[in-house]
């Protein structure tokens, strides 16, 4: 039985602590992983070259793969809720596609893996402001309508795209342009990733202290209303942060496909709930699957792979289930 | 001054205007069931009395125009049971319910235990008791009305509104909801406007009959002072050749039974 609108049972209780045992023990494999091998003795022994690979490196991806994971299973947590569709998620307003084309543009006109970051940034909040600002027109501020407004969004930051594939240099830029959509936790760096994980972690805690209004959110928009929630506000406050948290991890990573559609989902089979329990749930479950697929991603092959393919891997099947299930809601 | 007053009101979707210059009054107490055939327009009036659709006039509750009030306010002071909950999500029975009280708190804030022990008072109130952490969705659709009763009686209003509230509750239940409201209404001061189906029911719980035909409101009965005879011949407007008797249960109980009559000549379907 829960106490509050909202708070987790017993059994979300206890799925969330094995969750966060689960990956602190990914976590600390995570961070001895690599083609340069750390072992436990020789950071305790204050070897200098084990140290700085820790810190400048392990450290930072293993945060990011930590924070990444979870501020996508948030937002497709979030996303599924409001648009009341279990297959929602922050690129039906032009984040993904926003994000790639900052990138690419940041690689032809720019130099250095921060340029690239700023740029995929701005990118993936222009495509946000301008998805969100569309939909602003309209007076009734139907959920529909940014959908709509997200994906005239999406298609104009894909042709933005193309042109800036067209004018790059098929042997240099266009090979890094593909490599950074494809989505990868290589070559973070602390110096990088400061802002952007701040930004990313207070949108969060924003979004976990409106977990009640966004569960209203999930009714007729009338009937919202008639609960006394001014809905386009709070919509837009709501998408708002889950797009920027998103945005956020996107500028750093690159595209990461399926953690906002397989684990909010994953959390749901294990509670049978929609509470704040099962939000963070899904967010562990986001950093389990993101930190584990990075860990992969570093030791399956010779050459480092792209994080995606093995958290598509993951997503394409679960997806086929999910439509299989027969859409039982979200 | 009356406790709820209509005056002018239009609403439609788009260009097309499905209910026209409507007006009237209900006085504390009362009980208003707007009645009328499939598409008479009970939900857009409905929806535009209590802000859902764009309207033209004035929908003033207590001296306050509805119109002006911030969506917190008017939660407030009315609450409503729409034809068919939007919920799809998996939620608990006391989650739903809980979500009444969202008006009194912030939108950060969190409901008390107080208002949780509440919400499981309401929810034994409609026949769900011990049902609080069941999944809403999974509920019949009855249930799931009466769950939305149960948020309404837990939110408090001044008014309610209620869109169809009997249409997927059995015979038993129609009754048992009808009554709840009634003493809720009568008991607190509150006032209700309820779309009904059954016509029936409208004649032995209502204080006044709203009947809309075309979009435009035809007449007002008061089946507490109207004879049955022209109740009978207005109904008959609406819903065809229909008769009104007066009939006693055991306890000796007086209510009104609506039948329907024999048409002359070829019946013909139009909506």
């Amino acid at each position: 039985m829960k106490l509050f609108m909202g708070s987790p049972t017993v059994k979300t209780r206890i799925f969330c602590a094995a969750g966060a045992a689960l990956l602190l023990a990914l976590a600390a494999v995570s961070l001895l992983t690599g083609k340069y091998p750390l072992t436990i003795e020789g950071l305790w022994a204050g070897d200098e070259m084990q140290l700085r690979v820790f810190w400048t490196l392990r450290a930072s991806r293993t945060l990011v793969g930590v924070v990444g994971g979870f501020a996508l299973a948030v937002a497709g947590f979030v996303y599924q809720t409001v648009f009341r569709n279990p297959l929602a998620s922050p690129d039906v307003i032009g984040v993904s596609s926003g994000a790639s084309a900052g990138a690419a543009a940041g690689i032809l006109f720019f130099s250095g893996a921060a340029a690239v970051t700023v740029s995929a940034f701005a990118g993936a909040l222009a495509a946000v402001c301008l998805s969100l600002a569309l939909s602003a027109l309209d007076r009734f501020g139907k959920s529909g309508t940014i959908v709509l407004a997200g994906i005239a969004v999406h298609s104009l930051a894909q042709t933005a795209l193309m042109c800036l594939k067209l004018t790059a240099d098929p042997e240099r830029e266009l090979a890094s342009i593909e490599y950074w959509i494809m989505g990868s936790l290589n070559g973070i760096s602390g110096y990088s990733m400061g802002p952007a994980l701040w930004l990313c972690a207070a949108c969060l805690v924003l979004l976990f202290l409106l977990h009640r209004p966004i569960l209203i959110l999930s009714a007729e928009e009338g009937e919202a209303r008639m609960l006394g929630l001014s809905v386009g506000k709070v919509r837009f406050v709501v998408l708002l942060a889950a797009t920027l948290a998103v945005s956020c991890i996107v500028s750093l990573s690159g595209l990461i496909g399926f953690v906002g559609l397989l684990a909010p989902h994953g959390a749901r089979l294990m509670t049978g709930e929609n509470d704040s329990g099962t939000m963070l749930l899904g967010g562990l479950l986001g950093s389990v699957l993101l930190v584990w697929a990075d860990i992969l991603a570093r030791t399956a092959a010779a050459t480092e792979l792209p994080v995606s393919i093995f958290t598509s891997l993951l997503g394409a099947p679960f997806l086929v289930f999910l439509i299989f299930r027969g859409r039982q809601g979200t | 001054m009356s406790f709820f007053s209509v005056r002018g009101l239009s609403a439609g979707y788009g260009k097309k205007t499905v209910i026209e210059n409507i007006s009237f009054d209900i006085k504390e107490g009362e009980i208003a069931g707007l009645l009328g055939a499939n598409g008479s327009g009970k939900t857009t009036m409905l929806k535009a009395l209590c802000g859902i659709l764009p309207h033209e006039g004035s929908c003033v509750l207590l001296g306050q125009p509805l119109e002006e009030m911030s969506p917190r306010q008017l939660a407030g002071l009315c609450s409503y049971i729409p034809q068919r909950s939007g919920i799809s999500i998996d939620i608990s029975a006391l989650d739903v319910v809980l979500m009444g009280f969202h008006p009194r708190l912030g939108l950060l804030g969190r409901p008390s235990q107080k208002m949780r022990q509440k919400a499981c008072e309401m929810l034994k109130l409609v026949g769900l008791g011990g049902r609080e952490g069941e999944n809403y969705r999974h509920f019949s659709e009855g249930q799931k009305q009466l769950c939305l009763l149960a948020r309404a009686l837990a939110a408090d209003g001044k008014l309610f509104f209620l869109d169809e509230p009997e249409g997927a509750l059995d015979f038993c239940h129609r009754f048992r909801m009808m009554e709840l409201l009634k003493n809720r209404v009568k008991k607190e001061g509150k006032a209700a406007v309820t779309s009904l189906h059954d016509p029936s029911l409208a004649l032995n719980f209502c204080d006044r009959l709203l009947i809309l035909s075309g979009g435009t409101l035809r007449f007002i009965l008061n089946p507490k002072q109207d004879s049955p005879k022209k109740m009978q011949e207005k109904l008959s407007e609406v819903y065809g050749p229909v008769s009104l008797h007066r009939c006693r249960n055991q306890r000796g109980d007086e209510q009104l039974v609506m039948l329907r009559e024999p048409q002359e000549g070829k019946e013909t379907w139009k909506l």
